[in-house]
């Protein structure tokens, strides 16, 4: 139901009354609107109310040829868009039976690790914001875009790089870019410290943080949930790891884990995940220069490539957890269907709406946000 | 405990059909019936206890919904794709399944993007609701038979921009040759090269139109 | 790193540290857009030189953002593969994704690094772009993402074609050219962007986008389906076609090495590939039940003349055609050589229009065996198209000595049998396609019969500038052993006691005087003698057309010794049409379209 036509439920005699959050709201990264039901300023249920940013991304890619999809996969997830186009291009090549040159997988995974730096940055500072601190969000966005400059700098765009294709990406690394990028890295872990004051360990941040939308392990495998928010309920799971793809099996990186399961458990654990994947960049920069070779297999010319019958279920650990991608091909021009799985399909619906039972209104925010919720990937 | 090898766990089901795809991913197809049985037995014997997703594919030639039901399995560390084909259904008689809530709580939001998406009712599924397009009273949009372009075609209106450069080229005779709409409609992008295919194209996309308004009465 | 410890309290002075900040330097952005990476994907210039107008930007582009435009004042040549549709942008659809820049065949759309556009509510107009060298303000920015190798969604190299080495063919007329295969043929036809330009630029408008998708999709049946749409001599053109589509394909117009699709090579992989029982299926496709009760004579088995047979005959009137040689074909039986077509081939296309109900009747020589009078009589219409098979000559001194031929002479001698004294040396004038020929017949009857190669081609024009024949011809000529010497005129055939020693030639100061008419001007003091047992002049051909009568060659309206046609091909004589080599020429496909354009008319006419 949207805003303008809401009316609110005419109810028993009761304590209970509803409001409406959103669609906008500091408590999501895009729209998406909440209904709750409280007592007091304690939730007794929540419903989650999706739709707002659906843009009917899978029919349209039904409707494209293979090719163009590569332009509109990214927008399912602004914070957090190269999972999307790499998974898309994955399950295209492993349809056509066709892998992306070694170097190209290398470059793939050093835009993967970057770009869930900036969707870490991204989240910090939308967490903080959540229990009214403003500063880390304008640090975590400013420092974000010293990223998008270097996507800027290799794949042409800052946010919506486009820069896969099936059979490996687009472009070589511009000259230097690696000398920038190993410059990026020492300015970030430079920036640990002030992050870890501002935030991190700052007490009223960890009073607010703590016990916030708290999960067990069981629950949070009940529902499906993944990524950070279930490495913050203690198991170890991380899709680079356990199904591994790209050239993950190549890189040296722990998997951060937390076990209250708490929003507080769950910053931790990006945190932590940050500087893993600094630790992975580091590796890249070292190895990427004597990886030599092509960086695309060729496939036929777009206009007329039919990618032959098949499909594939390509999964990446996407900043948020499991991404996945299911594309069928009837042997056509366009796809015949692709299904986007985004983890946050699972964090912010059934999981939000569990989370938020019993919790206080104040809360509700830093719930939705600790779980770092992406509505475009419930939309599509 | 002595692990029992998955594909003999598999095997118990009738007339399944197991395809190793490669070391993370099993392909199986099972009739409609057996289906919810060998979740049960995948997740109950096997570990396979995290459901991933599931998808509805539209085989409209078939007249047939094909669901996908991707479960993994986190001590296994391998995904199984079970693959089941229901009958289409009609209108008046619309597409039924058995829900797998009760396995799976995850199903409740897969579930219900499908009965909403493909109009497949999912019996036993909590929320059989609209949740994402809650104004939209047309068809499920994501059935094959729904025409997403010429609905929008439809719908919204083309912006008529005109520029100077273009007034000037059309004053000396030339200007808009081959809108992107002409090669659009006609819902094909192929042999829309000449000069003669591009009449066709744009017969076909005025008849297309005339389709549409049918469609809107 | 530092380790964070989940209980951990944390502190409420840990905030106050970064108070530190007031002391550092502050960060400041200046005012106004910040330089754009060297790649990145700002707003379109195309150069409007450059693009060809293929329409491919347009086709890829996933917002449906490019309306393609129509620049009068840019030149439109189809044989050149030149539209003068050039692409707008919408930027109220654009995504910036470059999947235009890295279509284009031409490179000719790219992008700059130019990112700032701003109107008002009412300045929308300003959103529809026409790029040119400049961007959207007329400003010069730096460019921005451009195509590289590796963007290139195109694919430049044809899949090469496999030929059979100097050595092992230069003994006999097997044919050359060894054909894809499936896979191959597959892999090349993947790289049609399908923009038509060769579809355009074919005189006869062979589908070839059409066929080329049937073939990347392995439905050979489909694509030979698409070709006899417009063309009966799909074997013949598989072969030998002068291949104007593949001159106007868009991937030849790239930069650098980039070829255009072996179109002609893809058709006869198709025709090859597919059973002549189901070709002959196909060929009847379409033909009317109904008979008109209408008949038409054809003058001329050549291509011209059986292409409109094979029509009239499909729109069910009865055809009758008259050849005065042994066998159907015409040029392409008795001037092309086997080694570049098989006959079987040639045979081939001949039945399959003989099975649609064309009826030959050779050995009929018209003018002597029957009458046009006749013809007229019999008929509601009739078509000539008897080609061109007398040769020119030079008309040089000694150039009537019995051993100075005429190479179409000596060509039809060859497939048909007949025996001459090959020649232990010749010398052929001539630089075109048919010198060539008979260069490279005369070259495997002498290795046939002497074991040794000894014939030199004598032209006018110059080698790699003005040359005539195709570049293949040459290279292959010479691998054979056949000595070219270009830039010489012929002087006289020099005669001693009646016998033929050899040819006397100038050196070529130019061919073609300011007004750009043929006349030659040579260094008359630049003398050189082939010794030659033969000479043969390859410099062209003309028309019977003493055939046609006193009477009829009165009525008819004539154009510099050409019978005058219409666009249809019909003649000023109402009953009379015309087509081919004879009226326009100069090549097999341009005979098939002008049979097709006669065919059409004169069903105009008999239903009128
Ligand atoms: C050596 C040579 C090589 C060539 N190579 C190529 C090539 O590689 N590619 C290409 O596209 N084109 C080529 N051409 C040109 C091509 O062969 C001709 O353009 C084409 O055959 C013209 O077809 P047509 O039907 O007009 O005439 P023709 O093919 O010449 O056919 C005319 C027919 O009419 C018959 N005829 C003539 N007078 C009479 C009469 N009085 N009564 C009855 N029948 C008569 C002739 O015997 C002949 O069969 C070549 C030509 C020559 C000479
Ligand atoms: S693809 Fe290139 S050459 Fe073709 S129309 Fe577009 S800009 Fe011009
Ligand atoms: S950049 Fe992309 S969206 Fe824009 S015109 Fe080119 S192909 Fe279309």
């Amino acid at each position: 139901m949207r805003p303008e036509n809401y009316q609110a439920v005419k109810l028993g005699q009761s304590n209970e009354y509803e409001i409406f959050i959103g669609p906008n709201h500091p408590g999501i990264e895009g729209n998406y609107a909440f209904r709750l039901m409280l007592d007091g300023d304690i939730v007794v249920s929540g419903k989650a109310d999706a739709g707002y940013l659906h843009r009917g991304f899978e029919k349209l890619m039904e409707g494209r040829l293979w090719i163009q999809n590569l332009a509109i996969v990214p927008r399912i997830c602004v914070p957090d868009p190269a999972p999307m186009e790499v998974a898309y291009s994955m399950a295209v090549e492993e349809i056509m039976g066709i892998e992306a040159p070694i170097r190209a997988q290398w470059i793939r995974t050093m835009q993967l690790e970057l770009s869930r730096v900036a969707a870490h940055l991204f989240t910090f500072g939308g967490h903080a914001a959540t229990t009214g601190m403003y500063t880390p969000m304008f640090w975590g966005v400013a420092d974000r875009d010293l990223v998008l400059d270097l996507f800027e700098d290799f794949t042409g765009g800052r946010v919506y790089s486009i820069y896969n294709i099936p059979g490996g990406v687009r472009r070589e690394l511009p000259p230097e870019f690696l000398q920038k990028l190993s410059n990026l890295l020492d300015y970030l872990e430079s920036r640990q410290n002030d992050y870890d004051n501002l935030l991190f360990t700052n007490q009223v941040f960890v009073d607010r943080a703590k016990g916030c939308g708290a999960l067990t392990q069981e629950q949070a495998l009940e529902l499906s949930v993944t990524g950070p928010n279930l490495r913050a309920c203690g198991l170890a799971y991380d899709v680079r790891r356990d199904d591994p793809y790209l050239v993950y099996d190549e890189l040296e990186f722990d998997i951060p884990i937390q076990t209250a399961g708490d929003a507080y458990a769950r910053i931790l654990v990006r945190r932590d995940e940050l500087f893993q994947s600094i630790r992975i960049l580091r590796q890249i920069i070292e190895r990427l220069p004597s990886i030599k070779g092509k960086i695309r297999t060729p496939i036929p010319n777009p206009l007329s490539w039919n990618v032959r019958k098949g499909e594939a279920y390509a999964r990446v650990e996407s900043s948020k957890g499991e991404l996945a991608y299911y594309v069928v091909s009837d042997g056509g021009d366009k796809p015949y269907r692709v299904h986007v799985r985004g983890p946050s399909s699972m964090h912010a619906v059934q999981t939000l709406e569990f989370l938020a039972k019993g919790a206080r209104l104040e809360d509700v925010a830093q719930i939705m946000f600790s779980l770092d919720a992406c509505p475009p990937e419930v939309d599509r | 405990m002595n692990k029992v090898p998955i594909d003999e766990i598999l095997n118990k089901v009738n007339g399944i059909k197991i395809t190793h795809k490669r070391k993370t991913r099993i392909r199986v197809d099972v009739d409609a019936d057996s289906l919810p049985t060998l979740l049960e037995l995948i997740k109950g014997r096997a570990s396979y206890i995290h459901l991933s997703a599931i998808t509805c594919v539209d085989w409209i030639a078939d007249n047939q919904f094909e669901l996908v039901y991707h479960v993994w399995s986190y001590e296994e560390k391998c995904l199984i794709s079970a693959h089941t084909r229901i009958d289409r259904g009609s209108e008046s008689n619309p597409a039924k399944y058995v829900s797998v809530y009760d396995l799976f709580k995850p199903a409740d939001f897969f579930e219900r993007d499908i009965f909403e998406m493909y109009g497949v009712t999912f019996i036993g599924s909590p929320r059989m609701e609209k949740f994402i397009l809650t104004e939209w009273n047309g068809v499920p949009p994501m059935l094959k038979d729904f025409d997403a372009e010429a609905y929008v075609q439809e719908t919204f209106k083309w912006t008529d921009y005109n520029p100077d450069w273009l007034q000037e080229l059309t004053d000396q005779g030339g200007g808009i040759a081959v809108k992107p709409e002409d090669i659009r409609t006609a819902g094909n992008t192929h042999n829309m090269s000449t000069h003669r295919e591009r009449d066709k194209a744009k017969a076909a996309a005025v008849k297309a139109n005339e389709k549409m308004q049918g469609w809107k009465q | 790193m530092k380790k964070i410890n989940y209980n951990d309290k944390g502190s409420i002075l840990n905030p106050l540290k970064n108070l530190q900040f007031y002391a550092r330097k502050p960060v400041t952005e200046p005012l106004g857009p910040r330089p754009a990476s060297a790649s990145y994907r700002g707003f379109h210039i195309n150069d409007l030189d450059k693009c060809i107008g293929c329409s491919s930007c347009q086709k890829i582009c996933d917002n449906a953002a490019i309306t393609m435009v129509e620049v009068p004042s840019i030149e439109e040549d189809a044989s050149k593969g030149l539209r003068n549709l050039r692409p707008a942008i919408d930027y109220g659809r654009c995504c910036w994704c470059a999947l235009c820049v890295d279509i284009c065949p031409t490179s000719a759309i790219e992008m700059t690094r130019e990112y700032v556009h701003v109107c008002d509510g009412d300045e929308t107009d300003s959103y529809f772009i026409f790029p040119k060298e400049t961007g959207i303000h007329g400003d010069s920015f730096e460019k921005g993402w451009t195509k590289t190798e590796d963007s290139d969604l195109l694919d430049r190299a044809r899949r090469p074609m496999g030929e059979m080495e100097p050595e092992a063919r230069i003994d006999n007329f097997d044919e050359i050219v060894d054909g894809f295969t499936m896979e191959m043929a597959i892999e090349e036809a993947s790289r049609c962007v399908d923009c038509g330009l060769c579809e355009d630029a074919c005189p006869a408008h062979m589908h070839a986008p059409n066929y080329i998708r049937s073939i990347y999709e392995g439905n050979l049946e489909q694509a030979v389906e698409w070709m006899y749409e417009t063309n009966p001599f799909s074997h013949v053109c598989g072969r030998v076609c002068t291949h104007i589509c593949e001159t106007a394909c868009s991937l030849g117009h790239g930069e650098g090495e980039s070829d255009p699709i072996a179109i002609r090579w893809l058709k006869r992989f198709a025709m090859d590939n597919v059973s002549k029982t189901k070709i002959k299926q196909i060929a009847r496709k379409g033909k009317s039940r109904k008979k008109s009760g209408k008949s038409i004579a054809v003058v001329g088995a050549g291509p011209a003349g059986l292409t409109a047979a094979f029509d009239l005959v499909k729109k069910g009137h009865k055809v009758t055609v008259y050849e005065s040689l042994p066998k159907a074909g015409g040029m392409t039986r008795y001037g092309i050589p086997n080694y570049r077509l098989p006959k079987d081939r040639l045979d081939q296309d001949i039945e399959v229009i003989q099975s649609v109900g064309v009826d030959i009747k050779y050995n009929v020589k018209v003018g002597t065996d029957i009458s046009m009078a006749q013809l007229q009589k019999d008929n509601h219409a009739v078509v000539m198209a008897i080609g061109m098979q007398m040769g020119r000559s030079t008309r040089i001194p000694g150039s009537d000595n019995k051993m100075v031929v005429k190479a179409v002479d000596l060509l039809r001698m060859i497939p048909k049998g007949d025996e001459f004294n090959v020649p232990k040396s010749a010398v052929v004038i001539g630089g075109g396609n048919v010198a060539m020929d008979i260069a490279r017949s005369l070259a495997r009857l002498q290795k046939q019969k002497y074991n040794e190669v000894n014939i030199t081609v004598s032209a006018l024009e110059q080698l790699g500038k003005t040359f005539l024949a195709d570049d293949d011809e040459v290279i292959e000529s010479k691998e054979e052993g056949i000595v070219i010497l270009d830039a010489r005129g012929p002087k006289q055939c020099v005669i001693e006691n009646n016998k033929l020693t050899g040819l006397e030639t100038v050196k070529v100061i130019s061919i073609f005087d300011e007004q750009g008419r043929f006349a030659p001007k040579y260094d008359e003091e630049n003398l050189q003698f082939h010794e030659a047992d033969m000479v043969v002049e390859a410099i062209g051909q003309m028309s019977d057309v003493s055939i046609l009568g006193d009477e009829l060659t009165e009525e008819l309206e004539w154009n510099r010794g050409r019978i005058q046609i219409d666009g249809n091909g019909a003649t000023s004589v109402e009953w009379l049409w015309s087509a081919g080599d004879m009226v326009k020429g100069p090549d097999v496909i341009n005979a098939v379209a002008d049979g097709h354009r006669v065919a059409d008319d004169i069903d105009k006419f008999l239903n009128k």
